[in-house]
């Protein structure tokens, strides 16, 4: 058993972080590893796959109904390949503050000692963009230090990626959370992996991975389950167990560097498009 | 760099829940914190009917942020309603629910509408026995300024959320505005004297602070012939608001009169936009002033022979007392002002006004009048000035032990105070001028013997 290593999961909102996430977590799995998910989203879907189902009780759901004077258990159910599944919550929508929620709910972990020697890895699975200082939370105070971009060759996922590298780079400054790579989760736009390289490039990272679109992934999304679950044999399941090995042997950790929006859409012209796209014949 | 804010001289705007207390029989109902409210009644005089210690209040933690803390805010308008009997309940946010999003003004609103149809219902429909408990809502989160902006919050919910126009308009009434309740120290007696000055030229005054006011005075605002605005900047934007929503014309005075010469301007000037019989006016002034000189003139000896008053002073206080002393200092006692310093964070809006007025002395004068919160510039520069003499300060008690330093005379007039007690002792008018010279003397005489 190394040191545990905390890895928080950012990108634009419905990019595949959860998806990502949990097929990269049953890899770990595969690799032996022991893993701890914690879903900080209030719409409390990181960790279905791993669950089976949406059938747990949210960490904010539990102090609402019961106080804070609660059980470990009550909150942290096992998952595919006895992995730990956490979810913070939140508030209904429109109400309260669910940055807010994030905070108190990873306060909660803590203090119910959730964070346990034999761990290999921690997952923050976070919502969309960085809205408010609540969302920063897993890369504050020390503890996620590496932090994964899921994103798509598409023009508004990698504006969020590059506006999720401000944040980091806020953080990176005062403490030690660096940006380990940009992961493509494909959905086969021109030259994605040639955008991708040269957009984490421009970001001073790489292109930690690049999982190819496969429709298997949502046909395991339909029956609750990781592909790695799912189709252990597909090769879909291979990609996963892959970008898992990446993760396990990255050790490039940078501070991002954001671009303006004029050299992000320099880079699109450049490589977003395939040299006859406008040549649109019938 | 961040800037040190030092011993600056407000509270936060959920301060106003002081200017809710201030109208008899009106409570707040705070939803913000526990330790807000505790940490903003500071002051003395605010024992009585309702006092901060029964305030109610949300008192709202963690869980709440998380989760929205509508449903407590609700629970404590319906128990407050049951329990306490006040004719006016101003729900007052602090900044907790304001940057959860709380929707206050929905509960409030809401709520208002609900208990007041089942009030309605328990009289059994009938208007008669139907007692109508107001119920409004005031945004008085601390980071959209201090209680002086508080303050305008209030008068501005009563305006919005309670007045209704009216056309029906009494000859002669007219409501007075002025500073800051309990901020000001002075706001009750001065408050007495501007209704009796209003009186004795035949107008009808409405105010709706302090004993034997209330409900029923705001009930007169709309009927009122104007508004009177006696403060530098204080509560411009509640006069506007008034006449757009009510149509109720205003005149802006922005000088606290202090002592015989803005006194007679003071009454000219409303008189004059009341229309009021200019002899009416003149006949008043001259019982006054005939007063007032008689007095001046027996104590003269005191102020020629004194040693210990020298020419120049610096007030250090709010607008409204950096002005009315400034001028009164200035006019009325002939002494010279160094430089002046407005504490009250006045907004940039009004900045260029005020500092106008300052300028408007007689015997030439001007005086150099700076905006200025941070107490460690303002000693540094009352340290640094040549006063001539003696230095008279006029300021809060973050002046008395600088001045001691100095060995100047001190007199405590704006917030905090901690070395007087003061009931409804007053400096407005003709005998507020006298009571002013008189606690400035009183600090004088006692240097020597």
């Amino acid at each position: 058993m190394g040191e545990l290593r905390q890895i928080a999961i950012y990108g634009k909102g419905g990019i595949g972080k959860s998806t990502t996430t949990q097929n990269l977590t049953a890899g770990l799995c595969e690799h032996g590893k022991k893993v701890m998910v914690v879903g900080c989203d209030p719409k409390a879907d990181s960790t279905r796959l791993l669950l089976g189902g949406l059938a747990q009780k949210t960490v904010l759901d539990t102090i609402r109904e019961e106080g804070e004077d609660i059980s470990l258990d009550r909150i942290m159910k096992e998952g595919f390949g006895g992995t730990k599944c956490v979810e913070s919550g939140g508030p209904e929508p429109g109400v309260g503050c669910a940055g807010r929620g994030i905070i108190t709910s990873i306060n909660m972990l803590e203090n119910l000692g959730a964070y346990t020697d034999d761990l290999d890895y921690v997952f923050y699975d976070v919502l969309g963009d960085v809205v408010c200082g609540g969302f920063a939370m897993p890369i504050r105070e020390g503890k996620a230090k590496e932090i994964y971009i899921v994103a798509s060759g598409e023009m508004m996922a990698l504006y969020a990626a590059n506006n999720i590298s401000k944040g980091i780079q806020r953080y990176a400054k005062t403490g030690g959370v660096r940006l380990g790579g940009i992961i493509c989760n494909s959905r086969n736009v021109d030259r994605e992996m040639d955008l991708l390289r040269a957009f984490s490039k421009e970001l001073g990272t790489k292109l930690l991975y690049f999982v190819p679109r496969n429709n298997v992934v949502q046909h395991a999304e339909i029956h609750k389950k990781t592909v790695i679950e799912y189709n252990p044999g597909s090769s879909q399941a291979q990609e996963y167990r892959n970008l898992a090995q990446a993760v396990i042997d990255n050790k490039d950790f940078v501070i991002p560097t954001p671009m303006t929006q004029e050299r992000l859409e320099e880079i699109l012209m450049e490589y977003g498009m395939m040299d006859m796209a406008d040549d649109y014949r019938i | 760099m961040a800037k040190l804010l030092d011993k600056q001289r407000y509270k936060c705007a959920l301060g106003a829940m002081q200017t809710v207390q201030a109208i008899t029989r009106a409570i707040p109902i705070l939803h913000s914190g526990p330790g807000c409210a505790q940490k903003l009644s500071d002051s003395t005089g605010g024992s009585g009917y309702f006092s901060p210690n029964i305030f109610p209040c949300t008192s709202i933690n963690e869980k709440d942020v998380v989760f929205g803390g509508v449903k407590k805010l609700h629970s404590t308008i319906d128990n407050a309603l049951k329990v306490i009997d006040a004719d006016l309940y101003v729900v007052l946010t602090g900044c907790i629910p304001e940057i959860v999003g709380d929707d206050t003004q929905e509960v409030v609103s809401e709520f208002d509408r609900i208990s007041q149809q089942e009030r309605f219902e328990e009289a059994g429909g009938d208007p008669g026995k139907f007692v109508y408990k107001p119920l409004i809502y005031a945004s008085t989160a601390g980071f959209k300024g201090n209680n002086y902006k508080g303050h305008e919050q209030i008068i501005d919910a009563i305006t919005d959320q309670y007045l209704k126009r009216s056309d029906d308009r009494q000859k002669g009434l007219v409501n007075i505005w002025a500073d800051v309740p309990y901020q000001d120290l002075f706001w009750l007696g001065n408050i007495r004297e501007l209704e009796k000055l209003l009186s004795e030229i035949g107008l009808i005054p409405n105010t709706i602070f302090g004993y034997n006011r209330g409900i029923e005075n705001i009930d007169k605002i709309p009927h009122a012939e104007f508004n009177l605005l006696v403060s530098p900047w204080v509560s411009v934007r509640n006069m506007k608001k008034m006449e757009k929503k009510l149509g109720i014309p205003y005149l802006h005075y922005p000088t606290l009169p202090i002592g015989a010469y803005e006194t007679s301007k003071f009454l000219r000037e409303v008189g004059a936009f009341a229309g009021v019989d200019e002899q009416k006016i003149q006949k008043v002034i001259e019982e006054h002033e005939n007063y007032y000189y008689y007095l001046i003139e027996r104590y003269a000896d005191l102020f020629l022979e004194n040693r210990v008053i020298n020419k120049e002073f610096s007030v250090i206080a709010d607008a409204q007392y950096a002005l009315g002393i400034t001028k009164f200092l200035a006019n009325d006692l002939g002494l010279i002002p160094a430089k002046q310093f407005i504490t009250d964070d006045t907004p940039k809006e009004y900045q260029a006004a005020v500092r106008e007025e300052f300028k408007k002395l007689n015997y030439g004068l001007q005086a150099d009048a700076v905006f200025e919160t941070d107490s460690y510039r303002i000693h540094n520069e009352i340290r640094e000035h040549d006063y001539h003499g003696y230095p008279l300060i006029l300021g809060s008690y973050y002046e008395k032990e600088l001045t001691e330093s100095l060995k100047g005379n001190y007199l405590n007039i704006a917030w905090p105070v901690q070395d007087k007690v003061v009931f409804d002792d007053f400096y407005a008018g003709y005998t507020g001028g006298i009571r002013l010279i008189e606690d400035i003397y009183t600090v004088a005489v006692q240097r020597f013997n």
